[in-house]
C-alpha cells in the first residue's frame, strides 16, 4: 500500500512537471527553428560574432524582464521600466559629467531606478491605484524627468571608463600579425551579457529558494491567501517594484555606457518587449505564474528574431507586427497548456 | 465545559467589540469569552457578524471600539501575524489558499522553515507536511500539486493542517465541514473532541445544527450585530437556538433547559 501510495505520488509529481516543462519545451522549440530558419536564410546569422551580438542587444531587455517578471507574478506590470531606465541613464551622465567616479555614478542610476520603483510600490500598496495607472503615471514622470533634466539633448563625451561595462568584454583573445595589425581569435563575452547572467542566477534563486520568493509567487496567487497566512504582502510588492526599478536603471547604465552617451530618448517602448519577453517565457499577468529561465528564454526569443529579420531586411515596422503575433501566439499555447 | 475548566481563567475575552461600516453597525458591542478546553459555536443569519467578530480577533479586521484580552492581558491584534503570535489559528470559510503553490507552500506560508542561511527549506517543509496531512488524511498522496489542482475534501485538510501544526491555544473554525463530504465531515469533528482534549478554545462558526448540538459546550448567537444570548448548550434545544438566530429572543416563558429536568 504504502509502496504504491509513493508511486502514485511520483507520478503525479512527474506529470506536473511535464506540464510545466510543455510551455518552456515549447518556447525552446520555437527558439531552435528560429535559428535554423535564420541560419538558412542567412549564412553571416550562425557565426560566433552574429551570437555574441545577439547576447549583447538581448542584455538590456533581459534585465528588464526579469524585474518585470517579479512584478508580473505579484500580479502587477511595470509599464514604466523603458522610462526609468532613460532617466537613470540620464542621472548618471549627469553624475559623470559633475565629476562623480564613473562606478558610483552608475550605483547613482541604479539607484534612481530603485527609488522609482520605490515609488511605483508605495503608490500601487499605499493608495490603492492599480499597477497598470501607477506605472503609466510613472512612466510619463520619469521620462519627463529625464528630458526636462537634459533639455532632450544627449550628454556626450563621457569618458572612455563610461563606455566600458557596455562595450568591453571577458576572455578577448587578440593576436599580433605577422603585418603588424592585430587579428581578434574570440571577440570576448561582453560584459552586459556576463551581468545579465549574474542577474538572472540571483534572481532565479530569490524566486525559487528565498521566502520574499515564496511570498511574490503567493501574493500573485492570492493577496488575500498570503495576507490571511501573515505574509506581509505590501512590502512583497513594494520589494518587487522596487527590484524592476533597479534593474530598470541597471540597465538604462548598460545603455548608455555602450552608446557612451546618456540619451534621455532611449528606452521608448521597451517596457512592451520586456512585459513580450516574460509572458513568451510561461508568466501569467493573472499572477501567481512566471520564472526566470522562461523570461531570458522569451527575451532571446525576440532578440533572435529582431537580429535574424534585421539581416534578412525586413523592415522595423514589419518586425513589430511579427513581435505582435509571437506575444498572442505564445498566450494561446499557454491557454492550451492549462486547458488540457 | 469540562469540569476544569470552570476553574481556570478565560484563555480569550472579547469585550465590548464594536465594528462599523459607513453607516452598518456590523459588529454592535459584543462580549464574549472561550475557557481552555471549550467548543463555543458561533451562530446567526448571514450579515448577523459572526465572521466579522471572528475576523477582528484573527486579525484580518481592526475593530473600532472594544477590548481583547488574551489569557487575562489586553492585546493589540492588528494583523494576522499578530494573532499567531498570541496562539490564535483560524480556519477561513474561503481557507484562504495560495492555489498556485504546493501543500507544503501553503502550510508553512508566512513561516516558512528556513536552514540557517535564511533559505526555504523545502526537503523539511515537505517532510513535515507529509507527515502532517497524513495524519488528518491518510489518502492525501499529492503533495507537490499546486493546491488548485486538488479536491475540496483536500484543500480543508491543508488549511486544518496549517491551523493546527503551529502552537495553536485559541483556533477560530469558519465553516470548517461546509465543503466536506460525511467521512471528511466525522473527521473534523473528531479533531474538534482531539483538541478540546488539550486543552484548546475554539470557536465554531457553524450553520449545521448537528455538529453545534454534538461539539459545542456553550453557544453564542448573533442577531444585526448584537449578542442576543451564550448560553451552555445544556441550556437550549435546538428550538431556543432557532428562535434566537432568527428573532435574536428566547420565547417569553423560557427556563433552561436542564433546570426543567432537573426540577
Amino acid at each position: 500500500m504504502a509502496e504504491l501510495v509513493q508511486r502514485l505520488r511520483r507520478a503525479g509529481s512527474s506529470a506536473r512537471l511535464s506540464k510545466e516543462a510543455f510551455h518552456k519545451l515549447s518556447a525552446v522549440l520555437t527558439m531552435l527553428i528560429l535559428i535554423v530558419v535564420f541560419s538558412i536564410g542567412n549564412g553571416a546569422f550562425l557565426s560566433v560574432n552574429n551570437g555574441l551580438t545577439i547576447l549583447l542587444q538581448t542584455a538590456v531587455i533581459g534585465l528588464l524582464g526579469i524585474g518585470m517578471t517579479m512584478v508580473i507574478i505579484t500580479g502587477g506590470i511595470d509599464l514604466s521600466v523603458g522610462s526609468v531606465l532613460a532617466l537613470s541613464g540620464t542621472v548618471t551622465g549627469m553624475l559623470v559629467k559633475a565629476g562623480v567616479p564613473v562606478v558610483p555614478a552608475m550605483l547613482g542610476g541604479v539607484a534612481t531606478g530603485a527609488i522609482c520603483g520605490a515609488i511605483n510600490g508605495l503608490i500601487v500598496t499605499k493608495m490603492r491605484i492599480t499597477p497598470f495607472v501607477a506605472t503609466l503615471g510613472m512612466m510619463l514622470i520619469a521620462r519627463g524627468t529625464a528630458l526636462q533634466l537634459t533639455g532632450a539633448a544627449p550628454i556626450s563625451q563621457l569618458g572612455e571608463a563610461f563606455g566600458v561595462l557596455g562595450n568591453g568584454s571577458l576572455f578577448r583573445v587578440v593576436e599580433m600579425q605577422a603585418n603588424g595589425f592585430p587579428r581578434v581569435v574570440f571577440p570576448g563575452i561582453p560584459y552586459p551579457v556576463i551581468l545579465l547572467a549574474i542577474v538572472a542566477v540571483l534572481a532565479s534563486f530569490l524566486l525559487r529558494r528565498r521566502p520574499l520568493g515564496r511570498h511574490i509567487y503567493a501574493t500573485g496567487s492570492s493577496e488575500e491567501a498570503a495576507r490571511l497566512s501573515g505574509v506581509n504582502t505590501d512590502r512583497t510588492k513594494i520589494l518587487a517594484y522596487v527590484m524592476s526599478g533597479g534593474l530598470a536603471g541597471l540597465a538604462g547604465v548598460v545603455l548608455m555606457s555602450r552608446l557612451i552617451t546618456a540619451q534621455p530618448n532611449e528606452g521608448v517602448m521597451y517596457e512592451l518587449d520586456a512585459i513580450a519577453a516574460a509572458v513568451i517565457g510561461g508568466a501569467s499577468l493573472m499572477g501567481g505564474v512566471g520564472n526566470i529561465s522562461g523570461t531570458m528564454i522569451g527575451a532571446f526569443i525576440i532578440g533572435i528574431l529582431r537580429n535574424g529579420l534585421n539581416m534578412s531586411g525586413v523592415s522595423s515596422f514589419v518586425q513589430q507586427i511579427i513581435i505582435g503575433v509571437v506575444v498572442i501566439l505564445a498566450v494561446y499555447v499557454d491557454q492550451l497548456r492549462s486547458r488540457r | 465545559m469540562n469540569q476544569t475548566a470552570k476553574d481556570q481563567a478565560p484563555l480569550v475575552e472579547l469585550i465590548g467589540i464594536e465594528k462599523r461600516f459607513g453607516g452598518l453597525h456590523a459588529v454592535n458591542g459584543v462580549s464574549v469569552d472561550l475557557m481552555p478546553g471549550e467548543v463555543v459555536g458561533v451562530l446567526g443569519h448571514n450579515g448577523a457578524g459572526k465572521s466579522c467578530l471572528m475576523r477582528m480577533l484573527s486579525g484580518a479586521m481592526l475593530p473600532n471600539a472594544g477590548t481583547i484580552r488574551v489569557n487575562g492581558r489586553p492585546v493589540q491584534i492588528a494583523s494576522p501575524q499578530d494573532a499567531r503570535d498570541h496562539g490564535i489559528e483560524t480556519i477561513y470559510q474561503t481557507l484562504a489558499l495560495a492555489d498556485h503553490l504546493d501543500a507544503p507552500a501553503n502550510l508553512f506560508l508566512g513561516r516558512e522553515l528556513k536552514d540557517r542561511f535564511g533559505n526555504l527549506d523545502d526537503k523539511r517543509m515537505m517532510s513535515e507536511a507529509r507527515e502532517v496531512l497524513r495524519r488528518l488524511n491518510p489518502n492525501f498522496t499529492n503533495l507537490a500539486d499546486p493546491v488548485a489542482s486538488l479536491s475540496g475534501g483536500q484543500r480543508q485538510v491543508i488549511a486544518i493542517a496549517r491551523a493546527i501544526y503551529f502552537d495553536v491555544r485559541i483556533l477560530i473554525m469558519d465553516e470548517p465541514t461546509a465543503a466536506l463530504g460525511p467521512s471528511e465531515t466525522a473527521m473534523v469533528a473528531d479533531l474538534i473532541k482531539t483538541l478540546r482534549a488539550e486543552g484548546i478554545g475554539i470557536f465554531l462558526v457553524s450553520h449545521d445544527m448537528h455538529d453545534v448540538f454534538d461539539l459545542c459546550d456553550r453557544v453564542m448567537v448573533m442577531n444585526k450585530g448584537r449578542n442576543v444570548g451564550t448560553h451552555p448548550i445544556h441550556d437550549v434545544n435546538k428550538d431556543d437556538v432557532l428562535g434566537l438566530i432568527i428573532k435574536g429572543a428566547l420565547p417569553d416563558d423560557w427556563t433552561p433547559r436542564h433546570l426543567e429536568v432537573a426540577g
